[in-house]
């Protein structure tokens, strides 16, 4: 029988079996992770004999509890949630305030600085990193969480990002305001920075996640143990790999790890695919 | 005044002018140091002399860092088109309006949100010898097991699998955008005139993405110059150094050995390379808007 | 609470363009005001010039008889309502109602007075705490104008208020605006690019046209009285027809024109002795000419496009010259393109252009 179901353009492009390949590979995603969880679900001493023991009963949430008990793990946890909150409100502000005005304001050589901030992009993170470890160093600053959270604000992706947002919000609201007697700053702050909120949770979650994950950095700058970021700490653990702490502590450890930015992830997918997405394709 | 937002005013620039310090402060001001820093030579009083090109002529006879530049070249080479490829794959496959697309297009881009420790951690428990989840699979099909981080050629393998598996997320997510974008009435008008599967993949899907596919491997070569952390938490750069990327050449020259002029020369010649990388990304970008 | 706008002398550029030049405009306490023009033309930039949200280059503006253009936007006592009618997304209908009126400090039992009232004569009472995206266009439209009346402005500012609405709510919001103005009494000015907009609610018309005031004027009279081809041309649907004259010959009820497309057509239109007579034209519209019965002596016209309205229609043909020509019919005309047919036109609506544009009518009683 002839298929009577309206023409759709999606059947033109879609492909059954790419699609079934597609989830066939998820599985290679996944085994990693599953191998992982399973190991930390099992007790050491077990896994010593034989990492194969996964596949059996029992079963124990012990390396978890051991993470709040006799590890630093907790603290290093403290460290990453004050650097990569801190970083996220200073960037927030930095970025809307500067992309407000880059967006709206006239002022002396703004498009020369615009193009310099945007130069800005350009820039790997290796090519100012010693020179930013000097400078820290001559302030003594090095194992402080200012030192940690102060280079991730100078980034120029969040001025760029704030500055398109501001522009696509239509001069007429700020010229209503004005009719409206709003002064200036109220018109940023009362108007026009409440439309932001969906760039402002794209930008905060972004820097979250890259605050968050950041590793060269805390790794030259946070050089006593007590100032680690979770990252820092456990790659740090894994230099003594399957010697002291075993592998189901290191599993659990890396999973507590990831939680923060496995719950981000969940609740803001869509924001997160917006931010590393939105600068390239518009 | 009247219409004073459009007046030029320095007090509009009070705006710009905390992101500026911290943007003067923390890259502009380090990015010319840095570049001092790889022409002179400083000593642990604090004392500088000016030495030239000395310290670039001393990476750039320096056997290791040759080893690093072969290392981190056959790395992009080998990855860029596995990511762009397996991208391209896996936005043609997801670019679907079901839920199951959607969990695996999730599922493809959660491992990019896992900072650099976890991805090695995981991969590195995968990978070890006996108790490894490679090993085991070795074992059930009794083949003959290999030491993926610590044999010559398949330690840097093993980094470039860890490094796909990590990275795939984005040259999927940015391809899947731009598919998106092609206008349904461009396949209407293909049903229309009769075109095949085939014909409108090759001659109106791929076509329109092209743009965005060479943004894509641009964007991949900009970020796998910069391997850093996977091959050192994974291989440290070894066996005998097979493994070492630039970029861990220059941690090591800078913050193992302090020989802080030497790690800034390197890290300026790796810029250069980037600086070319990420302008061909510009113009890819700005020519792709007058399409 | 209305007043009237003194413009004077005003220009404006914008670095090198100069897009008005020394405009001259009272407007009476009161008064609509619509300020009608080809895009480009400068009537936005004229309004907003009014609002303070373009600077005036030189020149004064005045409302109330107080000097406005030095004074910042919101101190003008001017409301006004956006094409895109702007409303804040963030904000409830009443908030965005209620926003400017707390920006000066009124009470805040004050305010919600005053927006109840203004949302009960726009019958918006029942939308007060939704936000604008919940609304339709229409809705918003009416929240935008009651956001003006709360503040109860010296006078109201409207830019192409109704470009955004679909044709048949255009029509009911422009009633109900000429209803508006009617109970307020406030001065308004409002701009459009629409001639039946135009037409419809002002009392008065400016026509503006490359940096100038082209023609003011109650509407029938810029209507029937062009002072300039461009105006006879923007004014009127379909536009005028113009015809190339070759020569001019007085009469005692008018002049008598030689028209190559046409021939020889008496007119009811006195020319003075300083009227330069070369390249001039004649104007006709469409409802102005006929078409007459077969066998009647007249202007051949060769039909090209018959386009029926319902209640007329419309007859587009050429001279015998190639001169294009529009002439009106009765509903049930049987005239089909392909035809000949022969029209006349009434002498006394006749409009003759000189070779500088400048118009010359018939005068009653003349």
């Amino acid at each position: 029988m002839a298929d009577r179901s309206a023409f759709s353009p999606e059947s033109l492009t879609e492909n059954r079996l790419l699609y079934w390949i597609a989830a066939g590979l998820a599985v290679v995603m996944l085994a990693p992770v599953i191998w992982i969880v399973g190991l930390s679900l099992k007790n050491n001493q077990e896994l010593m004999l034989g990492t194969e023991a996964v596949f059996r009963a029992p079963y124990t949430l012990k390396n978890y509890a051991d993470i709040f008990v006799n590890s630093q793990v907790f603290g290093w946890f403290l460290n990453s949630m004050i650097v990569a909150v801190g970083q996220t409100l200073g960037v927030l502000t930095l970025c809307s305030l500067a992309g407000y005005a880059f967006a709206r304001l006239e002022f002396p050589f703004r498009r020369t600085i615009f193009i310099l901030v945007l130069f800005g992009l350009a820039v790997p993170e290796q090519a100012v990193i010693i020179a930013r470890h000097q400078m820290f160093n001559w302030f003594g600053l090095h194992n402080t969480h200012i030192a940690l959270m102060l280079p991730g604000m100078s980034s120029a992706f969040g001025v760029f990002l704030m500055t398109q947002f501001f522009r696509a919000i239509p001069r007429e609201i700020d010229e209503a305001a004005m009719l409206d007697n709003t002064s200036q700053f109220r018109i940023f702050w009362k108007v026009l920075l409440p439309l932001t909120m969906p760039a402002q949770a794209t930008l905060g979650i972004f820097t979250f996640l890259l605050a968050w994950n950041d590793y060269w950095w805390p790794l030259i700058s946070a050089t006593k143990k007590e100032m680690f970021t979770l990252t820092i700490g456990i790659a740090s653990s894994q230099t003594n790999f399957a010697q002291s702490e075993g592998l189901g502590f290191l599993s659990a450890q890396a999973i507590f790890a990831s939680l923060p930015v496995v719950i981000v992830y969940i609740f803001f997918q869509r924001h997160i695919v917006t931010a590393v997405s939105g600068g390239a394709v518009k | 005044m009247a219409e004073s937002y459009r007046r030029s005013r320095w007090s509009h620039a009070l705006f710009v002018v905390p992101y500026l310090i911290v943007f003067l402060t923390l890259l502009v001001f380090p990015l010319f140091w840095g570049m001092w820093l790889s022409l002179n030579k400083v000593d642990l009083f604090g004392g500088a002399e000016f030495v030239g090109l000395r310290q670039y002529a001393r990476v750039l006879s320096d056997p290791v860092f040759h080893q690093a530049v072969r290392n981190t070249v056959i790395f992009v080479a080998v990855s860029v088109p596995v990511l762009v490829g397996l991208g391209l794959f896996l936005a043609l496959a997801l670019n679907r309006k079901t839920r199951g697309a959607a969990f695996l297009r999730g599922l493809y881009f959660s491992s990019t949100i896992l900072s650099v420790t976890i991805v090695t951690l995981i991969w590195r428990i995968v990978f070890i010898p006996n108790d490894g989840l490679m090993a085991l699979i070795f074992a059930g099909l009794g083949w003959e097991p290999i030491g993926f981080l610590s044999t010559k050629g398949w330690s840097l393998f093993s980094v470039g699998v860890a490094t796909v598996w990590w990275c795939i997320g984005l040259p999927m997510m940015l391809l899947l955008a731009a598919l998106q974008q092609i206008p349904a009435d461009l396949y209407e008008a293909a049903a229309l005139d009769n075109a095949s599967k085939g014909r409108i993949l090759t001659r109106i899907t791929l076509p329109s993405i092209k743009p965005t596919i060479m943004l894509v491997a641009v964007i991949q070569i900009v970020m796998q110059f910069q391997l850093f952390g996977q091959a050192l938490l994974m291989t440290n750069g070894g066996p005998a150094g097979t493994s070492r990327p630039i970029v861990m050449y220059i941690y090591e020259t800078a913050f193992i050995r302090w020989d802080v002029g030497l790690g800034a020369a390197a890290s300026e010649i790796l810029f250069v390379i980037i600086l070319c990388a990420a302008m061909l990304q510009y113009w890819i970008s700005t020519r792709k808007e007058e399409v | 609470m209305s007043a009237a706008i003194q413009i004077n002398d005003v220009t404006k550029r914008y670095g090198a363009l100069t897009v008005l030049e020394n405009i001259d405009l009272e407007i009476a306490p009161g008064e609509f005001v619509v300020f009608l023009g080809p895009s480009g033309c400068g009537k936005s930039t004229l309004l907003r010039m009014i609002a303070g949200l373009e600077a005036v280059d030189s020149g004064t503006i005045s409302l109330g008889g107080d000097r406005i253009d030095t004074l910042p936007p919101g101190k003008r006592g001017v409301a006004m309502v956006f094409q895109s009618y702007a409303l804040y997304p963030h904000m409830t209908v009443s908030q965005n109602m209620g926003f400017g009126l707390q920006n000066i400090g009124v009470a805040p039992r004050d305010i919600d007075r005053r927006v109840k009232a203004a949302a009960e004569t726009l019958e918006i009472a029942h939308l007060l705490d939704r936000k604008p995206a919940k609304l339709s266009g229409g809705q918003r439209q009416r929240v935008a104008i009651g956001r003006a009346i709360v503040k109860e402005p010296q006078a109201f500012l409207f830019d192409e208020p109704l470009s955004n609405l679909d044709a048949a709510l255009r029509g009911r919001t422009r009633l109900e605006l000429a209803q508006l103005h009617q109970r307020l009494g406030a001065t308004m000015i409002f701009v459009t690019h629409d001639q039946v907009e135009a037409m419809t609610l002002a009392d008065r018309i400016v026509i503006l046209n490359e940096r100038r005031i082209e023609q003011m004027g109650a509407p029938m009279e810029i209507y029937q009285r062009p002072a300039t081809k461009f105006v006879a041309q923007f004014v009127g649907t379909p536009a005028m027809s113009f015809l190339p004259v070759s020569g001019i010959e007085d009469g005692a009820r008018g002049v008598t024109l030689d028209v190559a497309g046409a021939g020889r057509v008496e007119t009811g239109v006195h020319l003075p002795a300083t009227f330069a007579r070369e390249n001039a034209s004649l104007g006709i519209r469409a409802e102005d000419a006929k078409v007459l019965t077969p066998g009647e002596d007249g202007v051949p016209l060769r039909v090209k496009v018959v386009e029926r309205l319902g209640d007329r229609a419309f007859i587009y043909g050429t001279l015998s010259d190639g001169t294009d020509f529009v002439v009106e019919d009765a509903g049930r005309s049987t005239v089909a393109a392909g035809q000949e047919v022969r029209i006349g036109f009434d002498p006394d609506a006749l409009h003759i252009f000189d070779s500088a544009g400048r118009a010359y009518h018939h005068t009653e009683g003349a």
